[in-house]
């Protein structure tokens, strides 16, 4: 059981390393998603949208964490 | 037929990917045979392995049965989320913000976790050290499917992604038999980032894709959101580089 356990939390660990990167992520996804399949905007721009916010919730995640490392010290 | 240009990416892919989780599981490995004698940690390999093929095998008909934009989509969004799990941690690693990995260090910890267990070490055959053995091997290994499923699947490119990643086990073992110490001189970090890149721009690309999204260019759009991933990512290690040995404890 602990063993069976602790593969289900390094598969988890695998993709939710990062709580907000991963939300964020899935977030982005959706809003393209949506937007997309509805007929919102034209594919390209909802794909755009997907690889751009991709990279916003990138950076977001990256300064957070260096600003948090900043106030630690 | 595959052409080399096509199986090219997956199988460098696969390749680079699996040789940062192979030396990871080689040092546990190497840890639970040295000081727990070397039929356990092979036993728990074996048995790791016998899991691992058991998934492979069980997973390769079922996904032959999901729609082709419904795999693209769920294996993109998975790439995603670890791909730039990965990135991330590569970026705050090589900026100083996170220690880097050291093989050395996972060795000496696993080495000292075994030093202190209370069950003695019998001759012959040891459970703790096979135990760890199979948990490493399957995890680490779990990850090494995913990678060959997330860049072979939506292809058809699974024989040549398997490829890639049977290579990275060959490389490490064979080097590993031969120096018979945790493999420190590999520039895991650097990989990580490479791979991380990698797996985000395959992550774009084939969620777009199940998306219904048609790029412009087709597959060489994975190219264009490799290179871009790859110029913020190092902009983003220059924009919070920290000095050396500021890295958090």
């Amino acid at each position: 059981m602990n063993i069976l356990r602790e593969v289900g939390g390094g598969l988890l660990k695998m993709f939710v390393a990062d709580g907000w990167l991963a939300a964020g992520v899935v977030a982005v996804v959706s809003v393209a998603g949506i937007l997309t399949r509805s007929g919102g905007v034209p594919p390209l721009i909802g794909g755009a949208i997907l690889f751009l916010g991709c990279i916003a919730v990138l950076v977001a995640s990256v300064a957070l964490a260096g600003r948090q490392h900043r106030r630690d010290r | 037929m595959i052409s080399l240009t096509t199986a090219a990416p997956a199988v460098s892919a696969a390749f680079v990917a699996s040789l940062v989780e192979v030396v990871e599981a080689f040092t546990i490995v190497l840890a639970a045979g040295t000081l727990r004698g070397w039929r356990g940690a092979i036993a728990g390999t074996a048995a790791g392995l016998v899991v691992l093929a058991s998934i492979v095998v069980a997973l390769g008909p079922l996904l032959e049965q999901v729609p082709l934009h419904l795999l693209q989509l769920v294996i993109g969004v998975l790439l995603l989320l670890f791909g730039m799990g990965w990135l991330r941690k590569a970026v705050l690693r090589a900026a100083g913000i996170v220690p880097l990995h050291d093989e050395n260090a996972a060795f000496a910890a696993k080495t000292a976790a075994l030093s202190d267990a209370t069950t003695p070490l019998r001759s012959g055959y040891d459970w703790l050290g096979g135990v760890m053995a199979f948990k490493a091997v399957l995890l680490e290994g779990l990850e090494v499917v995913f990678i060959v499923i997330a860049v072979g699947a939506g292809r058809g490119l699974l024989l040549p992604a398997s490829v890639g990643a049977l290579a990275a086990c060959v490389v490490v073992l064979a080097i590993g038999a031969i120096v018979h110490r945790p493999l420190a001189r590999v520039p895991e970090n650097t990989l990580k980032f490479a791979v991380g890149v990698i797996l985000c721009a395959f992550g774009v690309f084939w969620t777009g894709e199940g998306l219904g999204i048609a790029w412009p260019g087709a597959d060489l759009m994975i190219l264009l959101f490799g290179a871009l991933f790859l110029i913020v990512g190092l902009g983003a290690v220059a924009a919070i580089r920290q000095p050396p040995g500021a890295a958090a404890r």
